[in-house]
Parts: C-alpha cells; structure tokens; sequence
C-alpha cells in the first residue's frame, strides 16, 4: 500500500549497528522516548484542519492547442502547476505562491506575479512573461523569457535560454505586485547565473533590446474567457519599468537619483523615468530597499546629515540613469519637477558614478544572504 | 620549570572557558534544490525571509537554541552540485533533509537522493530529521504519505523523524528542531 518513490531500494541496512526494535509511530523511531513510551496525540497544524480542496482546480495538465490559464481573483495566492501541455496560450492573471512548469513544449505563458519560485523543467521551444521571487530551469531548451525576478536567475543543464526586460500591464497587475510581495523596482533580469556553463559556448543570451511582445507573447484569443482582460504590451505602459540592465550603454556618464519613502515615491520615479527618457537618457537600474542610518553615510558620504532622518519611514525608490549630460540634466528635473520631495540627486559628473556603485553596492549586499 | 606547570593549568582553564565543544552541534542541511532549505534557515535564525535567492555555494549559520550552539551548514541542492555534498558531511551531528511536499514531480528524484546519503559511510548513525516542507502549499502531501514514499521505516541503523512544516510561516519548524536537539542529547549521553 501506497507508493514507493524511489526505483531503486536501499542496500540492507548495517546489521552491527542495528538498534533494538524500538516503538515506531508514523512519524519516527521513537527509541528517543522514555521506556514507558507516552505517545501524545498527533500534534495538529493549519494545514491539517484547513479545508480540502481539489489539487486539480489548480493544475493544468495534457491539454493541446488550447488556450487556457487562470482570471483574475481564481488563483488568489495559491499554488499553480503546469504540466504536459503543447502549442498553448497560458495566461495566469493573477498572483500565486509558486508556479512549477513541466514537459511542455510550445507553449507562450504569461506568469502573475509568484510570491515564491518559477521553475521551469523539461520544456522546450517557450516563449513567456514572467514575474517572481526565485526564477529557475533546468533540463529546458529554446526559451524566450521577459521577466522580472527580485534576485539572481539561474539555470541549470538549459540551452538556447534568452532574456529580457519584464514588459506587461493589465489592470490588476499592480495589484498583483503587491498581493505577491514583489517591487516592480527590483529586477535582475540580465544577469542570469549558470550552474552548467559549457566552455566555449553560452547558454542564455539577452533577447534583443527593440524586440515587440506581442511576437512573442501574443494577445489572448478575443474568443476566450481572458476577452474582458484589458492587456497592454506598450513599453510605457509596462507596470515594471524598463531597465537596461547589463546591456552595453552609449555613455560613461550616470546619475544616481533616489526617492526617499513618501506617498507619491513610486508615481514620482515614474515620473522621473518619463521626464529623463523624453530627453533620450537610459534607464539602468533600480532598486527599492531599506536603509539603516548607519547605512547612510557609507552611501551618501558627504551629504548624509539630513537624509538620516528620511529613511526611517520606508524603504527607498534608487534609479541609475545614463547619458550624457545626464547629471545636470537631473538635477534641473529635480528643481523644478520635484520641489520639496525628499530626494537625492548626484552632485557633479566626477562624484556621481561613485554614488552610483556605492548605493548599489549596498543595495546588493542588503539583498543577498 | 616551576613556572611552565601553572601557566599550562591556566592555559587549559581559559581554553575550557572559550570554548565548550560539547555544546556545539554541527547540522548539515540538505535536499534537492528549490525545497527551502535557505529559507529554513533564516527562519532558525529568526531573519527576513521574503528576499532569498538561489543558494549557489552555501550558507552558514551559527543559531542558539535550547542550551546548544548549532552550526547550521545549508548547502545548494542543484543536481550539477550534489557531487560537493560529500565535503560537508565529516563530523556531522544531524542531517536534517529537506522534501518540497508539494512537487510531487520530483518524489522520486528527492527518494534517491535521501537514500543515497543514507548509504554513505560518513553519514552512517547520524540521526536524521526530514523536514515535510511547503506544507502551506494547496498540493503538499502529508508528512505520513512522504514518510511511506521514502521508505523511512526501514530505517534501522540510525534514529530518524519525519516532521512536517511550513519554513515560510514557521510552522512546525520549532518542534522538529527539538527532535534535534533531543537526538543530540541522547547521543551525547
């Protein structure tokens, strides 16, 4: 009764240090009790007296040339598993817990945002839309991912894998950022890591930097239930803003912009990224995190004095913006733009590019272990 | 010399003093990758764990816990990496084993791997925790189910637990580290 995962059984276990046959329960060889054995009642959980539901409601498996996915408010958090589909249009409009994709091939995915870990295995020929904690494949083949990711995506035994800037919007989908804990200002989607680099070759790549969603990703059928979703792939419309990440820049002249917490910090930054793009400056990164006061004056240097008092109300918005002229240009924005708003804004073109690797040095160490 | 004796006295006072190696518990932590390993380990450590990446090497961890100093040693389970194990596993106290009870997918996969480490000759009479993880999650299977699947009741030359948890909310984490600590004791005796 019941079945035994593993194919292969254990050897026979080493007879010279075998233990007294001790009091089993369900859960250990209890030989750690006293001898008069008091076995207490199972203790109980949340998850023993919650209630069951269906594993299938929240599965897709074997489906074909269908498409298919979720609406939002279905998923609600929970869990999701694909599995075994082929030449699908998946859509899940709605935030989970973590998402597992198996043996599908052909298949375009477009992911809500997964409070935990996306983990794709076995796939083949994927091109999806993703938004998550954790980003991981392995076993998989030819896949096109726009993605956002709050930390290091990695790969494993995966060829052909290409990345992009996460580029989406749907109504709810700011919602969704948050219900699943994500910062739409933290993303490393450029800088993938591979556990089975091959020599001479590369496994993953960056997709190119004027490439159309839609191509990839296309609308959902305007005869499916996903009809009333009213979905944008515009790049100014992108709910994550787009970064250039580790693609090569034009100049050797940054800025280092930050927002401190406030009530219009994420409105203001995009405001900031439409004011500097307008003028033909780049957006390379951002960065949403908490400061310490201590913090501070390994950051901000000379300037620390009235920022420490700033950063105790939230975490703060960083964005590094790229061009020429691009500190004056900033700091002529933040005049006139942003009067009054607690901010930080590089000083000159010979301090700024020192802010920059400072703050986003921090900002790494902060966010790894 | 005269001097020499009292001078070693007190050297071995002071190192006694620095150190109490019999408080000390060396904990290996490992199970496939994506099972919450790392997550678990904040948690012992009472930390954030809503920011955790994937583990490339290993993370270490030295947590108080009931009198004992546990040295917690959480290494990266990716397959190219597994073969690193075997690094880690001299002078081990316990192995606690970590199961994703909701990727029934990869059972088997988690099976053969616990079974190998149950084969290995450095590992042999070390007790062993397997932690039924993601049991917060809808599809997770029960700890008795996970417990059947391995084999665990064949289990005959060293004291094992299966406990079931949720590393994300904490769940259930506290009382399999007092099987822990309570194998430490017993083994220590």
């Amino acid at each position: 009764m019941g079945c035994f995962f593993s194919k292969s059984r254990r050897k026979s276990p080493k007879k010279d240090s075998a233990l007294p046959a001790g009091d089993e329960s369900a859960t250990g060889n209890d030989l750690l009790e006293s001898s008069n054995g008091n076995q207490e009642a199972p203790k109980q959980y949340s998850w023993d007296k919650r209630e069951k539901v269906d594993p299938k409601d929240f599965m897709l498996t074997g489906l074909k040339n269908e498409t298919v996915g979720r609406l939002p408010g279905k998923l609600n958090g929970q869990q999701f598993v694909i599995q075994d589909c082929e030449n699908c249009n998946i859509y899940v409009f709605d935030h989970s817990a973590t998402i597992t994709i198996d043996d599908c091939v052909n298949c375009r995915i477009m992911l809500g945002p997964v409070k935990g870990s996306v983990f794709f295995r076995d796939c083949k020929d994927i091109k999806c839309v993703v938004a998550c904690q954790q980003f991981r494949t392995r076993d998989c083949k030819k896949m096109d991912v726009f993605l956002c990711c709050a930390t290091q995506p990695i790969i494993e035994s995966s060829t052909g894998m290409k990345f992009g800037c996460y580029q989406y919007y749907y109504p709810d989908l700011a919602f969704h950022f948050k219900d699943a804990g994500l910062s739409i200002f933290n993303n490393n989607w450029s800088n993938i890591h591979d556990f089975t680099p091959v020599s001479g070759e590369t496994n993953w790549s960056l997709l190119p930097e004027d490439s159309v969603v839609l191509e990839y990703m296309p609308l959902p059928d305007p005869e499916s239930e996903f009809k009333s979703v009213r979905i944008s792939t515009e790049a100014n419309r992108s709910i994550v803003p787009l970064t250039k990440g580790g693609r090569r820049t034009e100049s050797d002249e940054s800025c280092l912009f930050v927002f401190f917490a406030g009530d219009y910090t994420t409105a203001n930054a995009r405001k900031l990224i439409d004011e500097t793009t307008t003028k033909g400056f780049v957006l390379i990164q951002t960065k949403e995190v908490s400061m310490r006061p201590e913090d501070v004056n390994r950051v901000f240097q000379n300037n620390a004095e009235s920022l420490t008092e700033w950063i105790t109300k939230g975490p703060v918005v960083a964005l590094e913006l790229n061009g020429d002229g691009v500190v004056e240009a900033c700091r002529s924005i933040a005049n006139e733009v942003f009067n009054g708003t607690k901010l930080f804004v590089s000083e000159s073109k010979n301090t700024s590019s020192r802010d920059v690797d400072n703050f986003f040095n921090f900002a790494d160490m902060q966010m790894g272990l | 010399s005269a001097l020499f004796t009292p001078f070693q006295g007190l050297l071995s006072i002071l190192r006694k003093l620095k150190s109490t190696p019999d408080q000390e518990v060396r904990i290996l932590l490992l199970g496939l990758d994506n099972g919450g390993k790392t997550t678990l380990l904040k948690q012992l450590a009472s930390e954030d764990i809503t920011h955790i990446t994937p583990t490339q090497g290993f993370n270490i961890k030295s947590v108080q816990s009931q009198g004992f100093k546990l040295n917690v040693w959480d290494i990266g389970g990716q397959r190219k990496i597994r073969p690193y194990w075997r690094n880690y596993f001299e002078n081990t106290d316990v192995l606690i084993y970590v199961i994703d009870s909701a990727d029934r997918k990869r059972f088997e996969e988690t099976g053969q791997e616990l079974a190998e480490l149950l084969d290995e000759e450095k590992l042999s009479g070390v007790p062993v925790l397997v932690f039924a993880n993601k049991q917060d999650l809808l599809t997770a299977a029960p700890a008795s189910e996970i417990a059947e699947g391995l084999n665990l009741h064949t289990i005959r030359d060293r004291v094992w637990q299966i406990q079931s948890c949720s590393a994300l909310t904490g769940e259930g984490v506290q009382d399999g580290m007092n099987w822990v600590c309570k194998s430490v004791n017993a083994k220590r005796k």
